[in-house]
């Protein structure tokens, strides 16, 4: 095979790529924010609500978990017009991955919650804390202490799944390069340094989760 | 300890003499490599109606399908076909994954500077179409106007320059996701190949899609990595048989349902 190297393609495009990426952080962190409030409540409705919610819970959980992705995408992008709700490429890739991440979230969450001693939620009730007291101060938040380092690597899933959301026409990092890739023809460059740009986004979501776990969990447990 | 150091230089001599036979192996060109191995590489697009598509049992077919076999038939080769999206057509060859690609990629001077091309093969039109009920009469009816195209297609390197400013232009991965999204409103006009406009027209009657607008006619031919000037010169040299004896002609007809136009040559 003979293929000579031309990196000054990428960097004559490099704005591109850089759009690309910025819009990966900010459809991904969207994603996540709106998704753990939405795990967080199936995840509070599927340990402590009434039976009904909690079978429509589970039966979101279990149908989120047990489909493609890319199917997910597809089908809140072409349906929801046909039931008269115009959605935008990047409104439905966030719609998309919120209803994802928020399925594996409550199943994350829920696995925290049910690691919590139920003699520990006796004694708020007994001390006179309420439901929702007892759920935020004696079960939510050491819950989220417990499973944070599986929601992180959960989150930076997500982010490296939203690539596919270049099929529904949204301008990621992923559409980007396949735009660059078929007008320039250099693929082995604008993929290597893609795969680059995604590895260091990674690694800066983990290291800034690593910092929000530290000073929201560790810092406020030595005071 | 002698018999195991007899062993090893064994071994080594192995190595050496299949690390020689794998260099004298790359010093063949593409198309004796093709010849010796009785087998050809050839990347195709299925999902580009009417030149690629897979039939109701599953297996490749189209106007490309149909000259690729006809190709390796008179080559004498067994065909491997690579199937990729129209994203994926010249990386697949440039990645060494196939041999020839003919999947109906449109002569254009930019992507000659990474590719080699063959003699054209056929032609086609692009066109912008639209349900009935959207305006579109001439170019600058489109300003404001969601238009679909598909990456890494001709309608992707000429809609762009002449749609005029204020055309919002949405790109989507393959063909069918450009269909889905005309068909399900989420833009307001394509733009594709005639031939698939025709395909995507027939099958949805209840849409009245029309067409507006013609963006450019181009031929199209196969494509061999750069280099590869034997191979390119054996698929010239097929091309103007079959298109003396009108084989050409007759797949050509068979799958797009017109007459090809006399091909020039590169």
């Amino acid at each position: 095979m003979h293929y000579a190297f031309h990196f000054n393609v990428v960097w004559d495009h490099w704005r591109d790529l850089a759009e690309g990426a910025w819009l990966t952080i900010q459809l991904s962190a969207l994603a996540m924010t709106i998704g753990l409030v939405v795990a967080t409540v199936c995840a509070y409705a599927r340990t402590a609500g009434p039976t009904p919610l909690r079978r429509v819970v589970t039966a979101y959980v279990e149908l989120i978990r047990n489909t493609p992705f890319l199917v997910q995408i597809f089908i809140i992008y072409f349906s929801l017009p046909a039931l008269g709700i115009s959605v935008e490429a990047n409104e439905a890739a966030v719609a998309a991955m919120v209803v994802n991440f928020g399925a594996y979230g409550t199943e994350i969450l829920r696995a925290g919650i049910e690691s919590i001693a139920h003699g520990q939620i006796d004694a708020a009730m007994a001390l006179g804390l309420s439901r929702l007291q007892t759920f935020r101060h004696v079960v939510l938040f050491p819950a989220l202490k417990t499973v944070f380092p599986a929601l992180a690597s959960q989150f930076i899933l997500l982010m490296l799944a939203s690539s596919v959301v270049s099929a529904i026409s949204a301008v990621e990092l992923t559409a980007a390069t396949n735009s660059l890739v078929s007008t320039t023809f250099r693929p082995f460059e604008f993929y290597f340094v893609a795969t680059g740009l995604y590895l260091a986004m990674a690694l800066g979501f983990r290291a800034l989760l690593g910092g929000v776990y530290w000073v929201v969990f560790m810092r406020r447990q030595g005071i | 300890m002698s018999k195991y150091l007899k062993h090893l230089g064994m071994a080594l001599m192995a190595v050496v003499s299949v690390a020689l036979m794998a260099h004298e192996a790359s010093a063949e060109s593409t198309l004796e490599k093709i010849l010796n191995a009785k087998k050809i590489r050839i990347a195709i697009d299925v999902a580009n109606p009417p030149f690629g598509i897979l039939d109701k049992s599953g297996q490749p077919d189209g106007s490309d399908v149909a000259v690729a076999r006809q190709m390796a038939k008179d080559l004498g080769a067994e065909i491997e076909f690579v199937q990729v999206p129209s994203t994926g057509r010249i990386p697949a060859l440039l990645a060494g994954r196939a041999d020839v690609t003919i999947a109906s990629i449109s002569v254009t001077t930019d992507r000659a500077k990474a590719v080699m091309y063959c003699n054209p093969n056929g032609a086609l039109s692009i066109t912008i179409f639209a349900p009935q009920s959207v305006k579109i009469k001439a170019p600058a009816d489109l300003v404001g106007k969601r238009v679909g195209i598909t990456r890494a297609t001709l309608e992707e390197a000429t809609v762009p320059k002449m749609a005029p400013e204020g055309t919002k232009i949405v790109w989507f991965d393959d063909l069918a996701s450009t269909v889905q999204a005309l068909l399900s409103g989420q833009v307001d006009a394509a733009a594709m190949t005639a031939f698939a406009e025709k395909t995507v027209s027939d099958a949805n009657p209840a849409k009245q899609l029309e067409n507006k607008l013609l963006v450019t006619t181009a031929f199209y031919g196969p494509i061999v990595r750069p280099g590869d000037f034997e191979l390119r010169q054996w698929i010239n040299t097929w091309i103007f048989i079959n298109s003396r004896n009108g084989t050409l002609a007759t797949i050509y007809k068979k799958y797009t349902g017109v007459d090809l136009p006399p091909l020039p040559t590169i």
